[in-house]
């Protein structure tokens, strides 16, 4: 095990188990829940949980990106230099968009979701974020490494104010912050799991301060872990003396934003419950005096006043959208085209990191068709794979909004082994149809003790009955269920399974049937040498189960982290990763490999290791994966700023023509 | 009994109604898994501590080892006097949360019943008076319209014909605009047509029956034969007696309506109103919010069945209070 993988394991909380987890899917959401489709972000780990709301453009609280930036340095000045116009335009009018979803808190310190993160970021910068081309920006500081990751150097600017009376912005507060909160037993920040008690962080300057990590990381800022939000020592300091957790979240200060002075492009006027938030303009906005990366900043924000509307419903959404109420939301796939013919709306087209695939039950409870367990055989997991057709997922579902997937990366991604590919089988594409699906399960039959077979074009049990099994996809997650609909058909028709389709809630299905008890005990002896105190996603060897029997499921897409691609160890490194529900065991030694990725020193040696997991991955088939869909936004067609990208610049360079 | 007595009586049968409502909502919270116990068991086990310790910190600080008619009466106590707690969802005390979402649900609930009680009678008394008509088959195929389309579906369906394509309405609520102006008014136009066209049709229908037993009474006869006008005919001889049953079915369907259909013509509009509020809270498992809007839901068809029961003695004299 690495160093600290057990308190690694131990610390990842909600937060980031949901940055690993879209719900909803990135279209599913957006098509079918409404959920979050402000036309906002995406994200691969940082501090904002994902629901799958990946519809959009913006990328103002540190979102998702490719990976431009040299990790050797950390530093942040590759890349574009921003953007340059003739003439800055004006500020005027008001910015409008819209999401589905409320939010619970606006408190900086104990936020989780991304739509409420977006709601903050109008009002309060992070320290840092992703330009266009991936390129790391500094917001509120300058973060550098001269060490290869061992040390890290947080540089602060110095026109950072709070609102009175907390004045000057220094790095007292940012260390105060981190030790006396993030790093503190009785606070439970959202970034507490960021700064566990083995990183050192010292001042050392007024404007500076360092972090020393365990060991070097070379990704550490695309981890999202040393992105802060400024907040007063002095507004602090009551509920720490206090170790005040409850005072500390429901804080009016805090929760109202009311401290924010200038260091955000708008300030927040007021926070409607279930109706959403406004805002005006930050005259004095701090980044005026930093326009060495975009000029726009010098008289940004463009907008007199903002506002995020919370519409649930997706119909009233996109008829705001089409009727000019609103400047900006996402869009199902299904609407994609129809917006795309209309001149009121510009639609744009973003990757995003979370992917479509088939969860399959490798544990004691999976498998109900019969004796032992085909799914834990690679062969079987390939033949289901290559017996599921990813263009009728991708044209036909998506809409033409995906692209297939092969392995934990999207294609699109810096990290993706474009230079193995044809180490890569492309199951489902040019690997697809019912030979060979069918030959690749009968090799999983030879390896099985059970006499499994095929009578014509049925697959049996060695009781000679057809193999019927239970497929699991998310209630009310509309593009979720088409996908598990086409696949279904896919499988039965390829491999001559019955299947059962069953819709069921997320929350149940998370609770019900994806846990394992965290106190669970193997019923068995296991012959594998492995920890099993990964906590709720991993309790134990496959003989520790959730609660009810399942097979098949489609409830959740997962994380492939195309920016900083190492959290995928949480899936993958060996049968006791922190998320393995599947019960998934790697027949690679995935455990090394990460372990090698990890003390990586150069970027080409972590892409060349990372190749090796990923070739490995697309051969395995732990999930059988599926597509990738993108995300679709539509913008007021006057709004200047949205970009195809995996990234944008920040919503306050935005202007309306 | 004398009218006081009556309405002293029906007082405290909705008081003692409510307590009822309210030792019921306990004895569930009580026997439910806490969810604060769990978070705070989840923290611990997460933050390497021991999660028992940390259930029973919780405990004491919330007074839950207290033997439960302690807890009860502090219950009792915290319904009463609006000590609702918070809600986890929305950052906010839950009594600040309910009287936030009422304003919006009364700036459209108020006109919306004011609309139902006037519309539903007076187009039932009139199919009736017109029976087997033209006039009578337009409104009731107009009140069956209106009870047999889903409130959601028409409302959408309004939305994008006057607010998308014709660009008449505006497609989302706007919380900033002030409350009594035309612009409000203007924006609650399609919220409130579609509650009452959902409302009237029930109300309608029984309105035009109960009303048809009276068109042609000895009464009436008598009415007509002394030359009484048609229009006072119909509001003092037959809208009266109508209004006894009709009031019974007016407040159970504007109660349900209040509670369900509110909810979906809240989504669509954006309203953020009481409903809309309650089904947050039920889906997000905000406990106390959960509870706080129930307990609205629950006091306001207490003091409706109140008010209906005071009606009744007041719209017909010859109904006896001794056997109520």
């Amino acid at each position: 095990m690495r160093p600290n993988d057990k308190d690694k394991n131990r610390y990842l909380n909600r937060r980031q188990w949901m940055a690993m987890v879209g719900i909803g899917g990135a279209t599913g959401l957006a098509g079918c829940l409404g959920d979050g489709d402000d036309g906002e972000d995406g994200d691969d780990g940082e501090n904002n949980e994902n629901t799958g709301d990946n519809n959009d453009g913006e990328s103002e609280d540190g979102n998702d990106g490719d990976d431009e930036q040299g990790v050797d340095t950390g530093d942040e000045d590759e890349g574009s230099s921003g953007e340059n116009v003739d003439e800055l335009p004006e500020p005027s009018g008001s910015y409008v968009t819209a999401q589905g979803t409320t939010f619970s808190t606006l408190n900086p310190l104990y936020n989780t979701e991304d739509g409420a993160g977006t709601a903050i970021a109008r009002a309060l910068d992070q320290g840092y974020y992703f330009a266009p081309d991936g390129s790391r920006k500094p917001h509120h500081y300058e973060l550098n490494t001269d060490d290869g990751g061992k040390v890290w150097t947080f540089k602060l600017r110095e026109n950072l104010q709070f609102s009175d009376p907390y004045g000057q912005v220094t790095a007292e507060d940012y260390v105060y912050q981190i030790q006396e909160l993030h790093q503190s037993s009785w606070a439970a920040t959202a970034d507490s799991t960021s700064w566990p008690s083995e990183i050192t962080v010292e001042q050392t300057g007024e404007f500076e301060f360092q972090a020393e990590l365990p060991s070097a990381q070379l990704l550490w800022p695309e981890s999202f872990d040393p992105l802060l939000y400024p907040v007063p020592k002095a507004l602090l300091e009551p509920y720490v003396i206090e170790q005040d957790t409850q005072g500390l979240r429901q804080d009016e200060e805090l929760l109202e934003l009311q401290f924010t002075g200038n260091l955000g492009p708008f300030t927040l006027d007021t926070w409607e419950r279930s109706g959403g938030t406004r805002y005006s303009r930050n005259e004095n906005y701090y980044m005026h005096d930093h326009t060495e990366e975009n000029e726009l900043f010098e008289k940004s924000p463009y907008f007199e006043s903002a506002e995020i509307q919370v519409i649930k419903e997706q119909s009233s959404r996109l008829g705001a959208l089409e009727a000019g109420e609103i400047d900006a939301a996402g869009i199902p796939p299904e609407r994609a085209e129809e917006f795309q013919s209309k001149d009121s709306v510009s639609v744009y087209v973003s990757p995003q990191p979370y992917n479509e695939v088939l969860s399959v039950n490798m544990r004691d409870n999976g498998w109900s068709a019969g004796p032992g367990n085909l799914f834990r055989y690679n062969k079987f997991r390939q033949a289901m794979a290559a017996a599921i057709d990813k263009t009728l997922i991708t044209d036909g579902v998506l809409r033409g909004f995906g692209t297939p997937h092969y392995t934990w990366q999207p294609q699109w991604s810096k990290w993706y082994p474009s230079d193995r590919e044809d180490e890569i089988p492309k199951f489902g594409t040019e690997i697809y149809g019912k030979e060979p699906a069918m030959s690749r399960a009968k090799e999983a039959f030879a390896e099985s003790e059970y006499d499994y077979g095929f009578d014509g074009d049925t697959m049996v049990t060695p009781e000679g009955d057809q193999v019927t099994l239970s497929w699991i996809s998310g209630a009310g997650v509309d593009t979720r269920n088409k996908i598990a609909e086409v696949c279904v058909q896919e499988l039965e028709k390829n491999l001559g399974m019955s299947i059962n389709l069953e819709l069921i809630n997320p929350t149940t299905y998370d609770q019900n049937y994806f846990q394992t008890p965290s106190d669970g005990e193997p019923t068995e002896a296991e012959s594998i040498d492995a920890s099993w105190d990964a906590g709720r996603f991993n309790a134990g060897p496959r003989s520790v189960t959730a609660s009810e029997d399942w097979d098949m499921a489609n409830v959740y897409g997962l994380n492939t982290y195309p920016r900083n691609p190492i959290p995928s160890t949480a899936f993958f490194d060996g049968p006791e990763a922190y998320f393995n529900a599947v019960g998934y065991y790697p027949d690679f030694n995935a455990k090394e490999l990460y372990d090698k990725a990890e003390s990586a020193g150069s970027r080409d040696e972590l892409k060349s290791i990372m190749g090796d997991i990923f070739v490995n991955v697309a051969q395995e088939q732990p999930y059988i994966m599926l597509a990738f869909d993108d995300s679709i936004s539509g913008y007021d067609p006057e709004i200047v700023g949205p970009t195809e990208t995996f990234t944008t610049w920040p919503v306050s360079t935005y202007y309306r023509e | 009994m004398g009218m006081a007595q009556y309405i002293s009586a029906r007082i405290v049968y909705a008081v003692v109604v409510s307590m009822i409502i309210v030792t019921a909502s306990f004895l569930l919270l009580y026997f439910s898994p806490n969810p604060n116990i769990q978070a705070a068991a989840q923290q611990a086990a997460l933050g390497g501590e021991n999660p028992e310790e940390a259930v029973e910190r919780v405990k004491e600080a919330r007074g839950l080892n207290d033997p439960i008619h302690v807890q009860y009466m502090q219950f009792v106590e915290n319904v009463y006097t609006l000590d609702w707690g918070w809600s986890e969802t929305r950052s906010e005390p839950v009594t600040d949360a309910i009287v936030s979402s009422f304003k919006y649900t009364a700036q459209y609930s108020v006109p919306w019943t004011v609309l139902s009680v006037l519309i539903a009678p007076t187009l039932g008394i009139y199919s009736a008076s017109r029976m087997y008509t033209w006039k009578d088959h337009l409104a009731t195929g107009f009140a069956f319209f209106g009870y047999a389309i889903p409130n959601f579906f028409f409302a959408i369906l309004l939305v994008l014909v006057f607010g998308v394509w014709f660009e008449i309405f505006p497609i989302t609520y706007d919380t900033t605009v002030p409350i009594l102006s035309l612009e409000n008014a203007w924006q609650l136009v399609l919220p409130v047509f579609v509650l009452v066209t959902g409302s009237i049709g029930g109300t309608m229908r029984v309105a035009r029956n109960e009303s048809a037993e009276f068109m042609n009474a000895d009464f009436m006869k008598t009415a007509k034969a002394k030359g009484v006008k048609p229009t006072r005919r119909y509001t003092h001889h037959v809208l009266r007696p109508t209004l006894v049953p009709l009031s019974t079915s007016l407040v159970s369907a504007l109660f349900a309506l209040f509670v369900g259909a509110s909810v979906l013509v809240e989504e669509v509009f954006a309203i953020p109103g009481l409903g809309r509020l309650l089904v947050q809270s039920i889906i997000s498992q905000d406990t106390s919010l959960v509870l706080g809007t129930t307990l609205v839901f629950t006091f306001v068809g207490v003091v409706g069945n109140l008010v209906e029961d005071l009606v009744f003695t007041m719209i017909d004299p010859r109904i006896s209070y001794d056997d109520r």
